[in-house]
């Protein structure tokens, strides 16, 4: 039991009229602490996101799996017959040029992840700095600078800077990442921003200044620990935009250029499905489809369960 | 006179995004951009005309000379035309737009009332199985490829495997009919791929706004539903809401939807921007570039403008 | 003895919680004479607003819902009302003044709007009579030119200004009962005491019934007839504010009138305040909730529910061994804190 429960969750999260509560803030982050295992406990409880991630984890298994050579490793080969319906020997078929396509399926698993992971990681951490010095230096030359590169990039169009970052580097594979990371840090550094500002202002945080914590110190080891729930949720959100954005790119022809992916199944398809061959565009866009809908369930049971002031 | 003051001393605060904005797109548009020598210079070149053709593109010439150059053609509206086609850029830009916002337009307010009205319900229910449905529908409309929504919806509709109503693709609008005709199955998958994502903000939005003390106040002296989520509600949530549409208009203007229009095959400024970056068509890409950023300082003007219009307690300072 | 106006038999309020089901409000029975102004005293979080919005039946639900009990006002039953037919008591037969005045009103309609609305939706006026009662009504709470204001919007009035014209749209309708909760907690302490004698000066003109919501009992003292403490969500003590004042029987009341700062006392005088924390309502111990900060707990008080007994000619108290004198209670306080 601790003095700081809310005794009555009253209306709309107000204790009583007699004395507006004051936002108490998180503490320092100690670890595991109960607030933590509140959410982990929390989330558990959640058969929607509990549902959404056991279906990420089998798609994360298939795609190790293609990295250890265990399946999908003959994606490329052209041997079977074009077009050839489901059979022994091609699950699924094959495509125009005789790929099977349940392998060619696999491989993009591998795919997908790979997108997802570096994107969402890399442009997860660029706006966690960014959004933190951001924050902490609110006001400043640093944080207007921060700001105004935040502003130009959110007033070009996504799909036209990919592009332009695409012919920048001439075809390199790994333009389209860049070009996410580039994109996607923006709003992860907007709400770490708030939150740091929101952060700095309390005691714990002047605590750490008063015992002569430096400025970096306190912020990355006292304030930035406290927006993790913000970056995990974030990167969730980023993992699931860098997949489909993968596939709008890829049919634009910017998108991955080593190996297959959905979004070349899909592309592939536009051409197929006129000729009443659906094969590749129905198993690209479930398999697609069913790992974008897990991230989602499991995104919003993630936020629902990290940040107590959500509404539901 | 207010209003006026505002928008000079806005206009100057806008100068760093347009110095922004001119900055990237020189640096990876046209400095690191494709090289054009080789398509302007002809069949055998000699080196001599190689050479007068880099200087005339200012390839010999260092970045900060090649980027005052491109700024103060963007300043003198001197763009002149186009290195492919041979088009003038305000033609080619007069000859898009136009196609662009009649393709995106009616499927961008659909998607937007649509989701007004859908989070309304929502929020209104919140927690009651009217809610989840309309929320499950959300998240399985934002789990669903753009691309796939177009396939689909061309297969459905357009295709001899499906309804055949539309055309497979093309705009080639003459009259009102044509144009239902081509816009139907665009303004289809626009409006189901932005479902999910507007119902979801919005709901987000009447949620926390029904949580103020004035709406309870308002629901303590009988306040029937209708009017209170119609008035009440929304009047108080039109900040947000006008934030996200009024963002949303320079992407409209200047990009439309560029995969519908590359899928549909339609000339929109959304297809002749990007076929501006991938042949390095600078003209063009200085036309869009300058008309994104004005673009985007009027929308910050705008809206502030229209904030006080809807708030009566935001001054415009 | 009349019936009452208002009777509130055994009201039980339930919220969800992530911690299980807690009772925000558990069993408590009162009841409000017409013209009469019965006070509600207790701490924040002590159910006092929470029954206030239950009589208006606008607990929000999900989480909350009121799970037992009956709200009867002029004899007619409340709990089991429709939504339609809810939402014609609120506002017309019972009225609510919020605590906030600058949040409480729109800020996006101005004063004529919100007002004329209220009484064209219950008394069915058209948009000219109704703003001709809203000007009235701003007059008869004491503001001068009500034309002047009608047509601002809540930003560009000082609180006290906003708090009245809360109490004319509430009184505009003419209601049975009129729940303030806390109505002037938020205003400085002159514009206090003007707006508390508003608030009376149309009670009586309009015979209202009045339930006053405050944490104050300097407030209590100055306004009501008689008075219910509550603490965590249930009724401690209930009494003339005579009696109360008088002779406490609940340690909590004594308690509380013991914290209230004398102005006529020394300086150096020890402020007592009640020790230790309000318990956690998802994990009620067993017994007394008040027993682990009353200075005259004994062991019964942890095992056993202390029920509601009559004490004196019309008051009820819930304790086991109910304090016999303010003098005694500050002996107890004292041997207790030592």
């Amino acid at each position: 039991m601790s003095i700081n429960q809310p005794a009555n969750p009253g209306v709309d999260g107000r204790l009583g009229p007699d004395e507006p509560v004051k936002y108490k803030g998180p503490g320092p982050a100690t670890g595991l602490d109960s607030p933590l295992r509140k959410a982990v406990y929390k989330l558990r409880r959640d058969r929607w996101g509990m549902l959404g991630l056991a279906i990420v984890i089998v798609y994360a298994l298939i795609a190790l799996g293609v990295v250890l050579g265990l399946w999908g490793q003959d994606w490329s080969s052209t041997a079977g017959p074009r077009w050839a319906g489901i059979s022994a020997e091609h699950w699924l078929g094959t495509n125009l040029i005789g790929q099977d396509i349940f392998n060619r399926a696999l491989y993009s698993t591998r795919t997908a992840f790979e997108i997802g992971l570096v994107v969402a990681i890399l442009s997860t951490l660029l706006g966690a700095l960014l959004g933190a010095l951001s924050g902490f230096y609110a006001g400043t030359w640093i944080d207007e600078i921060i700001l105004w590169k935040k502003g130009v990039l959110d007033a070009i169009p996504f799909y036209l800077f990919v592009a332009a970052v695409a012919f920048a580097l001439e075809g390199n594979a790994w333009a389209m990442h860049i070009a996410m990371i580039a994109t996607f840090w923006t709003i992860t550094a907007r709400l770490v921003r708030g939150e740091v500002i929101k952060l700095k202002n309390l005691e714990f945080v002047e605590a750490a200044t008063a015992i002569g914590a430096s400025r970096m110190v306190t912020l990355f080891r006292h304030i930035l620990p406290n927006t993790l729930h913000i970056l995990l949720v974030q990167g969730t959100i980023v993992f699931v935009s860098a997949i489909k954005s993968e596939v709008i790119l890829s049919f634009l022809g910017l998108g991955v250029q080593e190996g297959t992916s959905w979004g070349l199944m899909i592309s592939e398809s536009t051409q197929e499905v006129l000729s009443g061959q659906f094969m590749n565009f129905i198993v690209a866009s479930t398999m697609m489809f069913i790992l974008v809908m897990a991230f989602n369930l499991f995104s919003d049971s993630l936020q629902d369960a990290l940040d107590p002031k959500k509404v539901h | 006179m207010e209003t006026l003051q505002y928008t000079l001393r806005k206009l100057i605060t806008g100068l760093p995004l347009l110095f922004g904005v001119t900055l990237i797109s020189f640096a990876l548009m046209v400095y690191f951009g494709p090289d054009l020598t080789y398509e302007l210079v002809g069949k055998n070149p000699t080196q001599e005309q190689i050479e007068r053709v880099q200087s005339e593109l200012g390839y010999d010439q260092n970045f900060l000379v090649r980027y005052l150059d491109y700024v103060r053609e963007i300043v003198t509206l001197d763009f002149g035309q186009s290195f492919s086609t041979g088009e003038p850029v305000a033609d080619l830009l007069a000859r898009t737009v136009p196609v662009s916002l009649a393709l995106t337009l009616p499927g961008f307010i659909l998607g937007n009332l649509l989701g007004i009205l859908l989070a309304q319900i929502a929020a209104w229910n919140r927690s009651g199985w009217l809610d989840k449905l309309i929320m499950g529908g959300a998240v399985v409309g934002m789990s669903i490829s753009f691309l796939v929504v177009i396939i689909a919806a061309q297969v459905i509709f357009s295709s001899s495997y499906g309804l055949n109503w539309f055309p497979v693709r093309g705009w080639s609008v003459y009259s009102l009919a044509d144009y239902l005709y081509h816009v139907a199955v665009p303004t289809l998958a626009l409006v189901f791929v932005s479902l999910g994502y507007n119902t979801r903000f919005y709901r987000a939005v009447f949620v926390e706004e029904m949580s103020r003390d004035h709406i309870r106040t308002a629901r303590a002296y009988g306040t029937p539903p209708i009017p209170l989520m119609l008035r009440d509600v929304l009047k108080n949530s039109l900040i947000p809401i006008i934030t996200r549409i009024m963002f949303s208009i320079p992407m409209i203007i200047v990009s439309g939807s560029l995969l519908i229009e590359s899928y549909f095959g339609i000339p929109g400024v959304g297809k002749a921007t990007f076929d501006a970056i991938t042949t390095g068509d600078q003209p063009v890409l200085k036309a869009v570039v300058s008309l994104t950023a004005v673009l985007f300082v009027l929308v910050l003007i705008i809206n502030d403008i229209l904030y006080k219009w809807v708030d009566p307690r935001v001054s415009l300072k | 003895m009349n019936r009452p106006l208002l009777e509130v038999d055994n009201l039980v309020i339930e919220f969800e919680t992530d911690r299980g089901t807690i009772r925000a409000v558990d069993g408590i029975s009162f009841c409000v004479g017409a013209s009469e102004t019965l006070g509600l005293v207790g701490e924040s979080g002590c159910g006092k607003s929470v029954t206030a919005l239950a009589l208006l039946g606008l607990i929000p639900s999900p989480p909350g819902r009121v799970a037992a009990g009956s709200i009867r006002l002029d004899g007619r039953e409340l709990t089991g009302l429709s939504e339609a037919r809810m939402r014609k008591v609120r506002g017309k037969d019972i009225a609510m003044i919020f605590q906030e005045p600058m949040s409480a009103l729109n800020p996006v309609f101005t004063i004529a709007s919100q007002m004329t609305r209220v009484i064209r939706r219950h008394q069915g006026l058209s948009r000219r009579q109704a703003r001709a009662a809203a000007v009235e009504m701003l007059a008869l709470t004491g503001i001068a030119a009500p034309l002047r204001l009608i047509d601002d919007y809540p930003h560009q009035l000082s609180g006290g200004m906003r708090q009245r014209v809360m109490i004319a749209m509430a009184m505009s309708c003419e209601p049975k009962l009129l729940i303030a909760d806390e109505p002037t907690t938020a205003l400085d302490v002159t514009t206090q005491a003007q707006v508390l004698e508003q608030i009376l000066a149309l009670q009586s003109s309009f015979n209202t019934a009045v339930i006053l919501i405050t944490h104050d009992l300097g407030v209590v003292a100055e306004t009501c007839s008689r008075a219910l403490v509550m603490y965590c969500g249930r009724l401690a003590e209930e009494g003339t504010v005579e009696s109360l004042f008088a002779h406490p029987r609940h340690p909590y009341t004594a308690g509380l009138l013991e914290s209230i700062p004398a102005l006529q006392a020394s300086r150096n005088r020890h402020l007592p305040t009640i020790a230790g924390a309000v318990p956690d309502l998802a994990e009620l111990p067993p017994g007394c909730l008040f027993a682990d900060r009353c200075p005259s707990a004994r062991s019964l008080c942890r095992e056993e529910h202390p029920r509601l007994i009559t004490s004196g000619r019309d008051g009820r108290v819930a304790c086991h061994f109910p304090v016999q004198s303010r003098e005694a209670y500050r002996a107890a306080l004292v041997q207790w804190e030592s």
